[in-house]
Order: C-alpha cells, then structure tokens, then sequence
C-alpha cells in the first residue's frame, strides 16, 4: 500500500490537547491547522499553530467540534490531509472517522469499526466474553426500563450499576444499592445518557465495590502489531471523573502485569486495533480483576505514560497513521521510575468540586527537572463555561513512588494560579494522606475516606483572619480624620456659592 | 458625665466553623507562633496580584466579599469567611444566641449557576440526609442536590427547565 | 483647683450624684439585653473625649402626678451633646433606655428640640439614637406636644442638614415618625423594632398573633417596608458603619461633602470592565460588580440594600470626592423597574439633590415590570416618582448605558431630554422603543403567523433587530446619547464630565415647591 506522508493535520480539539499536539507535529515538521471558536478566540492554542480556521463568526450552541460536516469542510479548505481528533468531542465518534476515511482524510486513531465495537459497551461486553476475559456479570444487552433493569439486579444481586451503553467519563453512570432505588435511578441514568450521548440505552452490571481503577495502554499498528505500555492507576476519581493518576500501579506485581497486559492485548487484536487505546479494568482486593470498557483514543492522563516509557505517544499515533510498523516489540517497553499527573481543574473543592469558570489572572507553573506542565491557558486566559474545566496537567516523575510524591507536594506548592478557585487545595490534602501514601486507596477513597476535600495548614486560616482583621480595621477603625478633608466643604467657586444663596 | 470610655482594644475574626482568632488594636503586622514572631506583609505585583508574604512564602489572596463585617477571603485558594467581633459584638451574639435558639429551616441554594433539569421531591414529602432533591445541570453535567438534613420539604421554588443562578434559593426543608 | 471650698461643695455632690445614677448595674442590664448604654453609644460614635454634653442635670418636669410616678432622674432619660466625629462638628442625642425606659416627657422633648435646632444653625448634621418605650403616659398630652415640636423641628432642616435616625431598641406609636421623617434610618437586628401598633394592639383589634420582631424589627424594615435604609448585626458594627455614612455627606446644603484621599488602585483605565457583561443578552451578571471596577477601591456604601433589589443605590467616590450611585440590577429580576424600586430611587435622588451630589446612573433596564399587582397599586403614579426626582434635580447627572435601555424605562432613567447632562454607552448597549422578542412580535405577526418555521423566522428577525435597531450607534448618530465608550475609560470620561460640570447651576422658576406625585 502506497502511503502518503502526512504533511498537515486539522486539530479538530482545543485547550491543552490542541497544543499538545502542536508541540510533536512541529518536532516531526509537520504543519498544524487550528480552529478559532467565537469563545475562546484569544486561546493559547492558536498561538503555536501554523494555520487558523478563523470560525469566530459561528455563533451556533454547537461547538464547531462536534460538527462534523464542518470539520470535513475545513480540512478541505486549508488543504490538511489528516484530522487528530484529541481526546473528547468526536475523538469516539466512529461516522465522523468513517467521514474523514470518504474525504481522502486520515484519521489519526483507529478504524471506524474499532471506535464502533469497543463505543457501544453491549458489543464490547460480548466480544471481551466472546475472548473470555473476566468481565462483571451483568445484562446481555441493552435493557428496555427500570423492571427489566430490577430482574437483572434481583439475579446478580445489589449493588449494581446502570452504564450508558454510549457512555463515558462518568455521565450517565448511576450505582444502585436497594431495589427502591431502582426507578429513580434507572430514570436519571437514561435522561443523562440521551442527553450526553444522544442514546438513551443504558445496560446493567453488577457493581464492584471499591475496586481500584486499573487501565492499560495500547498500541497497535496497521500491520496487526499490538503492544501495551504498562498500566495506570485512576483510582483517585470523583463521580467518575478522574483527578490523579499515577503509572505505573503500586498494586501490581509483575507477574499481574503481564497477565492483564496480554488480556489488554488480546482484547485489542480482537478488533484489529491499531493507533493508541486504552484497556480499563477494576481490580478488587483480591486481585481479581474485571474488564471494563476499551477507549479508542488518546487519554488525558497518557504524559505518565510517556514520562515511564520514554515514548511521545502522539507521535507514535502519528506514525501508525501513516502506515508505518511499530519499532517497539512488547519485550522492549521498559518501565522507568514513577510518575504522577494532577488534573488542576477550575473547580471549587470546597462546594464538592462545583466547577468554577473564570479569567485567569495570574498563572505561573513551576519548572523543575522533575515536573512537565501540559497546559492550554496562560495568564489572561479564560475557563469558559461551555468547555471542561480544565487548567493544567501537573505532571512529576520520580526515581520511586515515594520520591514522585516527595515531588509533587514541592511541585504543588510552587504552583501559582489566580482568578479562580482550582482543585490544588485537594492535591495538597491528597500527598499528605496516609493512605494515598500506602496505596490502599480504591476509587471510593474520596468519597469514603475523606471527611474533607482540601488541606491547609494551620497557619494559613490565622493568615486568613488577620488580613480580615486588618481589612475591617482599614474599613471602620482607621482614623479617617487623616483623610477626611472637611476644609473641602468650605472651598467653593464663589459663583456657585452666588448662585446657590441667591436661589434661597 | 462618667467616663466609660468605649475603645476597642481587641478584636476577634470568628470564622464560618466557630473558631476564633484574637488581635489586639493595633493591629501587629507579625503572627506569633512559639516564641517567635514572624512578620506578615500584604504585597501586590504585576506577576503575582494580591499575595501574603510570610515565612519566606508567599500565599494568593482575594478578597471575594465583603458586607458589613463579614469577610470573605480567599487565601491560598482555600476560600475562609469571618466575621470581625468586638469584645462587646461577640457578648452579644452569646445573649441573643440563647436567645433565639435553634434555626428550624435548612436553605438549599444552588451551589452554581445552571438549568434546573428536574425537581424530585414536591411539597410536604419527606426526605432522608444524602437524598437527592433537585438535579442542576451545569457545564454540561447533570449535577444531583443532595438533602443535607431530615426533614420535610417545606417549599420548593425551583421549576424545572429553568435556569438558576448561584445561590439562588431551590428548596426549603423543615427540620 | 481646690474643690473644698463651700463653692463647690453643692457641684461636687452632684457630679456624685450623677455618678450614681448610670451606675454600672444599670449598664449591664442593657448590657444583658445585648444592648449598649447610651453613653456607651455616645463615646463610640464620637472622637476621643470630643463630646460636650449639654443639660446633664435637667430634672422631669414637675407636674402633680395622678397616675403613676415619675423617676426623679438627671437628664430625663436623654443625653443630648455635640461632639466631633471624625474631625467634624456633629449634633446628637441618645435616649437612654434604662431611665424610665427612655421614654419622651416634656423636658426629654425640650432638651431634643434645643440640640436640633443648635444644628440647624451651625449647619451641622444631627444623629438621633433612638431607645424608647414612646411618650410618658404619665405626663400626658405635654409629651405629645413635645413630639410635635421635634417633628416640626426635623421637617424644618430637612434638605438644610443631614439628619440620621439610629434604632438601637424599641420606637414605638407617634415615636416612629421622627426616624420616618429624617434622611436616612439604620437599624439594629433582633434589638430594634418599629410599628406604630405593637404586636398587643394586633392581638387585640385583629386578634392575630405576631411577634415584635416580625411585625416591625430590622429585617422586616429592610426588606419589605423600606422603612430602614441600613440594618447591621450589633451596635458596634452599626455606629462604626454610620460614622462611615457620614463622610460622604456634607454638613449641610451648601457646603460640599468632604474628600477622602483615594488610593489609586482603580486606573483611569481598566480593562476588566471589558469582561463584565455576559455575551448572551439574557445572562445577568451583578452590576456592584460593575461599579466597584469604576469607583475609588472600596468607596462604594450601598443603601437599601435589600429593599427594591433590583434598583442598586448608594454613595461612592470618584477621585474622592462623593456621587450617589443609581443603577439596574440584571441579577435581580433582570432589573425591572417596580414601585419599590421606583420609590426607593426617588427618594435617593431627591437627597442627593438636596445635598449638592451628583448622579450617576448605571443603566440595564429592559422595561417596568408588568402584572396586575403592579398596575393595581400604583406603578404609574410611583413610577411618576423616580421620573419625577431625576428631571427635578439640578445636581450633574450622568448615565452610562450598559446594556438594555427599553422603552419608557430609558426615559425615567435620566435620559438626556429629561436633563441628563452627560450620557455614555457601552457598545453592548440596546437602546431601542421594546426589547427584541416584543418588537419582532409586533411588527411582523402576519409574517410568523403564516411562516412554516415561525421559530426559526422568529430568530432571524431577532438578531436582525438586535443588528440594525438595537444598538447604540443609532442614538448615537442622531445625538440622542452623547458618545458610545470603551468601556474600560468609563472612569476616566465620568471624572473629565464631572470636573466639567463643577460649577452647574440651573435657575429654577420661581415657586413655593413643585407637587411630587406622592
């Protein structure tokens, strides 16, 4: 197969995925189209791309990433002959990587009937049975209403858990405990899913408590080569959204790993994967572990990959695009040090990680041997409503997993962000805990284990106090007789004051 | 005319969870720890905004409210309310606080601006602590609000399909 | 000095005497209502050691007593005094609950008019701390007559001297119209009540039950009648806020309010106000917001917080030097206009204008607010209020339009014809005779009606609106506004149009008052 080189990638993505990207398309010199969206028109990731698609005019509630017809039309326009779809908006839409396959578009991540099997949990569910990985027992299919839904669980017992079966990241996802709560639940979960993923369709299965939350990362090329690169640990995760992850996993040995990296593997080949994907699987305390779901794109939480590996995984996908075969067989990838990434989000911990737009005033980010910062804002920027609420991804490596925590509680305090509340207050808390520290965590740690979600030292609520002291002695006890200037009254133009008492 | 002299000498910043830090007029740019006092500067620039330099660090701080004398402080982006207390102001609290007894009513108020999706629970149901009472859609999340008390729901005044915006009043639980 | 001469024996024993009776038994039974002393009250208000009392040693009127008994007191149950509070020349009195719980007989009364018509002549503000069971019933109609002569007194000043009612206990009957009457009234929470009836006469003529709290304490005064401007949780916080009050008002209507140094932390320039309104026209943001970007740091004092929220008043300072603040609140019901906020407007407008402050108006307005309700008691005749107050007033007005400037609501708010001296827009401004929902409705109703997708038509001929009417250049091409602005100079270009009406004086015909639609 003849296979032309790309020479100049649509990022159909923003914030710091766009820029990202940008940084190894430039490194392979490979040129860069970026799209300017009427809400962030003055976003970092414009600044380092090589072409703009100005598409400010738009001023449709869809963003210009969910369109795919736009999308298509603007790669045609600036003449890009591949679309990276990062991670999020249609990164896991399979018609829109079919589309760009009809326009004579590459389409950087896997086939379209990859992102279609591993998309829809029922197909992936029977295909991983079909391999006879270990999965959770749960429906065959799809479940039509909460009765049906009631049946299975009265079967594999409570608790269970509806899923989306076109979900992710944690929408549409509802534990249930009790048979009363069936109803209520199952209604939440579907309107969620229909609203999130426009597919109402939502499956059960039953519910692993407090697993830790393990996950593989792939990569395969069009030549039927799949390798994994080690796992990650997501664990820390709130609601389904993940906060921290580390790689590699304190839970396993390397025995557990190579028998769930093949698993990953296997379930892989199994849809003749290639480019970059990640195998996810809940590990309970007897190290059992289960299928979860397969994400056939890249993940946010792929730099700690790449810092213990050594790879640049975006140009690995780039590369696989391109038709060209992996260089790494699996007895290649090593597993170097530990690293750790903290998702600094604008949200505000102490009102349960409520999210919390706003302008960034002032941002400074720290720079150390030991620590990468993936970023998409600077000082001036803004976290928009209408997109996540990302700021930045501090990542730390360390020799160990104690030294890479010994980092990253330097590295958070170093961090300098103003404007908005962040979730750095929870990282602070989170590399001070005990059982952060021992790796006994599982995914219920915040909600289970935490009376609160923020640390500060005992000094910092008396610095608080004293400057509101200081602020309500400016504002009511100084002696304002030093400011107050009443001779002011006294000093008026002689023809007003005329013109004042003669009015009388 | 006797002469009981009213100055304030001291001052006292309660915080939000009942504690209770005391300064006396004037005011000492240095916070003691130990034996030792350590100076607390408030600094501005260019590079940092609004921050506190003490012990060799420096902190962020904003002022996000401030109304009468309650104070809302954002330090190290750990958000802290206080209210600044006389001597004689926190005597008083203590009089009417015995007083006017217990509050009765739990205000639920949205956390965030956002749509409300669906109000679950209707006027006069009874609801347990952890019960979810309205979903609040917000960044494109659907957000549960959860009931923090027992209680019966004395009135709700969110309305589905409808946008809120933070701290507006959703529902009323009777304790 | 010796003071054992026979001279001073008589003085002496009264100073001991006096000494006696503000004991501190007496103080902590205030003390343990959470209350302060009226000479506790009196020394927190005014500078170190500045205040002169007058008429300590008056006694109670010495009338043949039928009913009841009068205390024999010092001072009857009132300190009356002038002092300096920060630096200025200041009247005062403070009625003093624990003597005959400070209620009004007729040398109480004539000891209240003597300090209030002493302000009156030196031009000085006066401060009424107020603690009072009412009038004496023991002394009868004398005590009545006394609170004639101190509302005659108080009506007499009005718009010549500032005067501030403080209810730091109970005001209760025919006693609640001299707080009613002054300029402005603060209030104390859980502490101070107001009703001309009190809760046993409810009780007895209506037979419902209510508490005093609920029928006329600070809370209730702030939010639904408008009777109190400022409420604070204790007195200390209460005093201190009003000797804050005080330095953005001028002693009296011909002198200017002081200058208090600003920090200069707010630019001439600033950016941030850039960002202050929601791209999407139907999000609210809160327009303090706005004013604290444009305002010295931390100038400005609202009043009536809570009453009328949708209409924000309350002083500030440009440069130093005091403005009364008018403006919409978006965040509340997207900044309407109804009768509370109408009045309460009005009234603000009326003291600024009195006092020689100009007026700027912060403008987001998308109408009067409709309903039933508010035609059936009185929106035109209150509205007529506010529209009445800002063309009558002769002070610099200024108005910037920030976003929505709707119909006859962007005339009441200090429309140029309607004597605003200077109006500026933001380019977010929507000056137009309806909103574009309304307009689209009206002038196109057959062609939505017949068309096939109305909604979709409905949100063309919208934007469409938005694009050729709703905007401020028209305006301001036919002169109806002065000059569409960057926002970030607002400051800069309020401070060079005050500086330019410094010395406005407007010669008004002519006549004994003109007749407010009240």
């Amino acid at each position: 197969m003849a296979v032309t080189k790309i020479k100049r990638i649509l990022i159909a993505n923003r914030g710091e995925i766009a820029v990202r990207i940008i940084k190894t398309a430039q490194l392979m010199k490979i040129e860069t189209v970026a799209v300017k969206t009427a809400v962030e028109p003055n976003a970092m990731y414009l600044s380092s791309a090589d072409v703009i698609y100005d598409d400010s005019e738009d001023s449709s509630e869809i963003p210009v990433f969910l369109n795919i017809e736009k999308l298509i039309i603007i790669a045609l326009e600036t003449s890009a002959d591949a679309i990276h779809p990062g991670y999020g908006f249609l990164a896991e839409n399979a018609y829109f990587a079919q589309k760009c396959l009809d326009n004579k578009l590459i389409f950087i991540g896997p086939s379209p009937d990859a992102i279609y099997k591993m998309g829809n949990k029922t197909i992936a569910r029977k295909i991983a049975l079909a391999g006879g990985i270990p999965m959770a027992m749960g429906s065959e299919g799809n479940i039509a209403n909460e009765e049906e839904a009631a049946l299975i669980a009265d079967k594999i017992g409570y608790p269970v858990i509806i899923k989306a079966a076109s979900g992710g990241g944690g929408r549409g996802m509802r534990i249930v405990r009790k048979a009363e709560e069936m109803e209520k639940m199952f209604i939440i979960a579907s309107k969620e899913a229909e609203k999130a993923f426009n597919d109402p369709s939502v499956f059960v299965e039953k519910y692993i408590e407090n697993p830790k939350h393990i996950e593989f990362q792939i990569l395969g090329d069009t030549k039927g080569n799949v390798i994994h690169l080690g796992e990650r640990e997501c664990s820390i995760q709130r609601k389904h959204q993940k906060l921290l992850e580390e790689a590699p996993s304190c839970a396993l040995d390397e025995k557990l790993r190579k028998t769930m990296g093949d698993m990953a593997v296997q379930i892989a080949k199994a849809v003749d994967y290639y480019s970059a994907g990640t195998v996810e699987f809940l590990l309970d305390s007897d190290k059992n572990f289960y299928f979860m779901e397969m994400n056939t794109r890249i993940q946010v939480e792929h730099p700690i990959t790449e810092i213990i590996t050594g790879l640049d995984l975006i140009e690995q996908q780039i590369r696989i695009a391109n038709g060209e075969e992996l260089k790494y067989k699996q007895k290649d990838i090593k597993l170097n040090g530990w690293a750790i990434e903290c998702r600094i989000n604008a949200e505000d911990v102490q009102a349960g990680f409520a999210p919390d737009p706003g302008k960034i005033e002032s941002l400074n980010m720290p720079v150390d041997t030991y620590v990468r910062i993936d970023t998409g804002v600077q000082s001036g920027s803004s976290i928009v409503a209408s997109y996540d609420s990302m700021i930045a991804k501090l990542i730390v490596r360390g020799k160990d997993r104690k030294d890479a925590i010994k980092n990253c509680k330097m590295a958070l305090d170093k961090v300098w962000i103003k404007g908005t509340k962040t979730t750095l207050p929870f990282f602070r808390l989170l590399v001070r805990h005990p059982k952060f520290q021992d790796g006994t965590f599982t995914t219920s740690f915040i909600e289970k284990d935490l009376e609160k979600y923020y640390f500060n030292s005992e000094y910092e609520e008396m610095l608080a106090a004293w400057l509101a002291t200081k602020l309500f002695i400016e504002e009511n006890l100084n002696d304002d007789s030093i400011n107050v200037n009443f001779e002011h009254g006294k000093d008026m133009s002689p023809w007003l004051l005329n013109k004042r008492i003669n009015q009388f | 005319m006797p002469n009981d002299k009213l100055q304030i000498k001291k001052l006292y910043a309660l915080s939000s969870e009942n504690r209770k830090f005391s300064f006396s007029l004037p005011l000492k740019h240095t916070i003691r720890i130990g034996k030792r006092d350590y100076e607390v500067k408030l600094k501005a620039d260019e590079k940092y905004g609004t921050y506190i330099l003490w012990k060799n660090r420096k902190y962020p701080v904003e002022i996000i409210r401030s109304s009468q004398n309650k104070y809302e402080i954002l330090f190290n982006d750990i958000s802290y309310t206080f209210t600044v207390e006389t001597p004689f102001s926190l005597k008083r609290m203590k009089v009417l606080n015995s007083k006017l007894g217990k509050i009765e009513k739990e205000i639920i108020k949205a956390p965030m601006p956002g749509k409300i999706i669906d109000v679950l629970v209707r006027e006069g149901s009874s609801v347990l602590r952890g019960e979810p009472l309205v979903i609040l859609e917000a960044m494109k999340m659907q957000n549960e609000i959860l009931s923090p008390v027992n209680g019966i729901i004395e009135k709700v005044s969110a309305k589905p399909n409808t946008n809120v915006m933070k701290d507006d009043l959703l529902i009323e639980i009777k304790l | 000095m010796d003071l054992s001469g026979k001279f001073y024996k008589a003085f002496t024993d009264r100073q001991a005497a006096i000494e006696k009776q503000y004991n501190p038994k007496q103080a902590e039974k205030q003390h343990s209502k959470g209350k302060l002393t009226a000479h506790e009250r009196i020394n927190l208000l005014f500078d170190n050691n500045s205040f002169e009392e007058i008429d300590a040693f008056v006694t109670p009127a010495d009338q043949p007593v039928e009913f009841g008994k009068v205390e024999r007191s010092y001072g009857d149950g009132v300190i009356v005094g002038h002092g300096k509070v920060n630096g200025r020349l200041v009247f005062a009195y403070a009625q003093d609950f624990t003597i005959m719980g400070g209620s009004l007989g007729i040398v109480h009364a004539k000891k209240i008019a003597k300090i209030q018509e002493m302000a009156l002549k030196m031009g000085s503000p006066i401060i009424a701390l107020i603690d009072s069971g009412g009038a004496r019933i023991q002394e009868g109609v004398a005590s009545l007559s006394g609170y004639a002569a101190i509302f005659q007194n108080i009506i007499h000043s009005s718009g010549i001297i500032p005067q501030i009612s403080v209810i730091m206990g109970p005001a209760a009957g025919g006693a609640v119209y001299s707080p009613a009457l002054t300029d402005f009234v603060f209030m104390v929470n859980h502490t101070s009540y107001m009703f001309v009836t009190g809760p046993n006469v409810v009780k007895e003529v209506l037979n419902e039950d209510v508490s005093s709290e609920a029928l006329g304490g600070a809370e209730v005064h702030a939010r639904k009648s408008g009777v109190a401007q400022m409420i604070y949780d204790d007195e200390e916080n209460t005093i201190l806020a009003l000797k804050k009050f005080l330095s953005y008002l001028p002693s009296n209507n011909v002198e200017n309010p002081p200058i208090v140094a600003d920090d200069g932390s707010i630019g001439e320039i600033n950016e941030k106000l850039r960002d202050l309104i929601p791209e999407d026209p139907n999000k609210a943001y809160d327009v303090k917001d706005v004013i604290a970007q444009i305002v010295d740091r931390n100038s400005f004092f609202e009043t009536s917080a809570l009453f009328g929220a949708n209409l924000v008043t309350g002083f500030s300072r440009l440069k130093g030097k005091t403005i009364g603040v008018v403006a919409n609140q978006p965040k509340v019901l997207a900044g309407v206009l109804d009768i509370d906020s109408s009045v309460k407007g009005a009234r603000f407008i009326r003291f600024c204008d009195a006092f020689n402050i100009p007026i700027i108006t912060f403008e987001d307005v998308p109408g009067f607010l409709p309903g039933v309700d508010q035609e059936h008691a009185g929106i035109i005749r209150n509205g007529a209020k506010l529209l009445f107050a800002y063309s009558e007033a002769t002070v610099p007005k200024i108005t910037i339009i920030l976003r929505k400037a709707y119909g006859g609501a962007f005339i009441v708010m200090n429309s140029k014809n309607l004597g605003g001296d200077f109006s500026f827009a933001w380019p977010s401004a929507e000056i137009a005779v309806m909103g574009p929902d309304g307009a689209v409705a009206i002038l196109y109703r057959k062609e939505l009606a017949e068309s096939k997708d109305p909604v979709e038509l409905k949100k063309e001929l919208v934007k469409k609106y938005r694009d050729k009417i709703a905007n401020p250049f028209i305006a301001d091409e036919s002169g109806y506004i002065d000059e569409v602005i960057d926002p970030a100079v607002t400051r800069k270009k309020i401070i060079s149009a005050l500086n330019a009406l410094n010395n406005k004086w407007v010669k008004v015909p002519a006549r004994k008052h003109g007749n407010m639609p009240l």
